[in-house]
């Protein structure tokens, strides 16, 4: 920590245990339950009738789930970059960020994984993909490599957690009989012995070179998903780098909101410190201007050669229908927040969190775009086709799917929250006594 | 206002409304129509004949689609009537002369196609018409690949030989036909023959390497266009290597390709050995601490 007082070990111990919701954490956590349920009400529908729920048609047969679960992968990807990139650098500073980043990342790849069956229409198709699918196709690659970046996520915050369970086991009558037997159940073996110091470092380590390969397999293969067909838009060998500059992004930012956030609600001002945002600002406007290097690549090429076929496309994009989510996703989402960010004053806590919002919106809206206006504009023309074949807006139950699932993730992340430290209790305690000596 | 700016002024407004008024100008002019007929006879069947109208669009011409074109053989009668053509979008339109005009047909050694639109709310009405001598055409081959055609027309009720026409000897490939040789086109002599020598070696044919010669005249002022085929086993045999039972990205899934399965299933497996193997370390972890016990 690079906090100039040093804290009591007690007073860490006590700042970090999970706490009970307040007033506005139940008003959160049923905001959040309320937009599931209508969520779930819409999927129920959707399996009653069918995907014809939706206004997916033969043309634009990959939607809002589509672009969801693209963001949903690309926020995931920021646990690696947290946990993992930072621990192997050796970047200690990053040490209170890494279980929101974890938290983060499990969250996004359990809904990235719902979004895809929810997009399949009929759930048993999920069950045929592992009977039926073809080793040749990047969809399979795209379904082993999610499954695996899943279990290693929940590795990489279960391995972590051990420490600090067994320092939540000494308060039963703060975390009550329930949370208590579950922390017995998962982590009551952790004595914290040299040998198992060394066995759970070890793994760690594993894990963290592990999940950089798998976390880049992850975004690379979601964007060949796009890449490996011949559309205008996908037709690049740029989207792999592009996707993976995009995740890093949205991930980075998306960590800084929940900073903001879990900074301002559990009182962590000595943890997470300006110094903190300070960091973590210089890395996002870095990120972005990687991103935003990667779009001109994608954009520019492509404008100055306006193919005929490729023309009605990026047109649409620059000065048609989708030019208005076009320009916010590259103005708000990433012209801004480097602008902004450049300057010290833009890298405090509320300009931040501001910033934050701005590229988690902006790279959300970007998933769509990437989606949806190449899907619309077809090689061969559309002929006889009627007329809601030619655009597409999502249908309200495809909005409160997507609405329930990004609820669904930030209820994830809540529960985590209430059940786990945010901040590594342990590990704070070990960088503090290293800090003293 | 003076007298004299009131005259100016009404004489400008006046020049200024003019333009915009077209009771001066005549009625929309129809357009004109330029029909063109070509006669057609292939292996010496049923003759048959083509029709192409186009019209000066925008200083140029283009196809006109659409258009109703009445055919007759030799005179404008009912019974000389070959048959009503509509043209497509390319302008053209083709018809076989029926067979009940097989009598008129051997009345005569020459005959003259009429074309005749009776004109629309668009084109004016328009005509035309192609005169044909009745001739055949007939393809040989020689020993050492030789291919020899043979021109004759109707004169006097008996084949005679046409010499110094324009003959094609080609060889029929999918988009067009092929030349036998470096010569585009070979004179008749006095006994109504051209020929040529092979020089298409190893040309690919079909499964027995057979492929097809063609003799043709083209758009000839006296017999129009004719042609003939004959089938030799000049060409290499083709054998066509199906891949849909062979490992290929596109394969069905037990015939993925051995290369990606290796790559594939030695990433997933070595992934998930590390993964298993720190599922297990969790255990070891569990045992340490409950011995510490």
């Amino acid at each position: 920590m690079e906090n100039s007082t040093l804290i009591a070990d007690e007073k860490i111990i006590a700042d970090l245990l999970p706490q009970k919701f307040g007033k506005w954490g139940k008003i959160w956590t049923g905001f959040l339950v309320a937009i599931c349920l209508v969520g779930m009400y819409a999927y129920y529908r959707q399996l009653r009738y069918g995907l014809i729920v939706t206004n997916m048609k033969d043309y634009v047969s990959w939607g809002i789930y589509i672009s969801n679960f693209v963001f949903f992968v690309a926020i995931s990807l920021v646990g690696s970059l947290i946990t993992a990139v930072f621990r192997l650098a050796n970047v200690h500073w990053s040490t209170p960020l890494t279980r929101i980043a974890e938290m983060i990342a499990v969250a996004a790849i359990i809904f990235a994984s719902l979004i895809i069956i929810v997009d399949m229409g009929s759930p048993e198709r999920f069950y045929y993909l592992f009977t039926h699918g073809r080793i040749q196709s990047p969809i399979i690659w795209d379904v082993i490599v999610i499954t695996t970046y899943f279990f290693i996520s929940i590795l990489l915050l279960f391995y972590p957690l051990l420490p600090d369970i067994k320092i939540l086991l000494r308060f039963k009558e703060k975390s009550g009989n329930a949370l208590h037997k579950f922390y017995n159940y998962i982590g009551s073996f952790w004595k914290g012995t040299p040998e198992q110091f060394k066995l759970s470092d070890k793994a760690i380590n594993i894990l963290c070179i592990t999940i950089i390969p798998v976390a880049f397999t992850i975004h690379t293969v979601t964007s060949w998903l796009f890449a490996t067909t011949y559309r205008p838009g996908w037709d690049s060998t740029n989207f792999g780098a592009y996707f993976i500059a995009g995740a890093f992004l949205v991930g980075a930012g998306s960590v800084v909101v929940a900073m903001y956030v879990f900074r301002k609600a559990y009182h962590l001002e000595k943890y997470i410190t300006e110094n903190h945002f300070e960091k973590m600002g210089r890395i996002v406007v870095l990120l972005a201007l990687l991103y935003l290097y990667f779009n001109v690549n994608e954009f520019l090429t492509p404008a100055f050669k306006m193919k005929e076929s490729e023309s009605a496309y990026l047109t649409g994009l620059f000065s048609g229908n989708f030019s208005l989510p076009f320009w916010f996703a590259i103005i708000v989402g990433m012209i801004l927040p480097i602008i902004i960010l450049v300057f010290k004053k833009g890298r405090k806590p509320l300009p931040m969190f501001i910033v934050g919002i701005m590229v988690v919106v902006g790279a959300w809206f970007k998933r769509y775009l990437i989606v949806t206006p190449t899907l619309l504009h077809p090689f061969l023309p559309m002929h006889d086709v009627p007329a809601s074949y030619r655009h597409y807006f999502p249908s309200w139950e495809e909005w409160a799917i997507t609405c329930g699932s990004l609820a669904g993730t930030m209820l994830i992340i809540t529960i985590l929250a209430r059940i786990f430290p945010i901040i590594p209790i342990q590990e704070t305690i070990t960088e503090q006594h290293e800090t003293v000596e | 206002m003076k007298p004299l700016n009131k005259t100016l002024t009404g004489l400008l407004s006046a020049l200024l409304l003019l333009p915009g008024y077209n009771g001066f100008s005549q009625g929309a002019e129809k357009a004109s129509l330029n029909i063109a007929i070509s006669y057609f006879n292939t292996n010496n069947r049923i003759p048959y004949l083509a029709v192409n109208v186009k019209s000066k669009i925008t200083g140029r011409f283009q196809p006109v689609g659409g258009v109703a074109v009445k055919l007759f053989l030799n005179k404008d009668s009912a019974g000389t009537f070959i048959g009503k053509v509509v043209t497509s979008e390319k302008g053209e339109a083709h018809t076989f002369i029926p067979p009940s005009l097989q009598k008129e047909w051997a009345s005569s050694k020459s005959h003259t196609f009429l074309a005749s639109f009776d004109g629309d709310k668009v084109y004016d009405p328009a005509k035309a018409d192609l005169t044909v001598g009745k001739a055949k055409i007939l393809i040989d081959t020689v020993a050492g690949r030789s291919v020899v055609a043979t021109l004759m027309e109707m004169k006097d009720a008996t084949w005679t030989p046409v010499k110094g026409a324009d003959v094609v000897l080609a060889v029929r490939r999918l988009g067009s036909d092929l030349n036998i040789n470096e010569t585009l086109t070979f004179a008749t002599d006095s006994t109504g023959k051209a020929s040529g020598d092979f020089k298409r070696d190893s040309i690919p044919g079909d499964a027995k390497g057979d492929i097809t010669l063609v003799a043709k005249i083209v758009d000839n002022d006296k017999y129009g266009n004719l042609s003939v085929e004959k089938t030799v086993p000049w060409g290499a045999k083709f054998k066509y290597n199906s891949t849909f039972n062979e490992r290929t990205l596109f394969a069905t899934r037990d015939k993925a390709p051995i290369w990606l399965q290796l790559i594939a299933y030695s990433i997933m497996f070595a992934v998930w050995g590390i993964l298993i193997y720190l599922v297990f370390n969790v255990f070891k972890i569990k045992k340490l601490g409950e011995s510490a016990k």
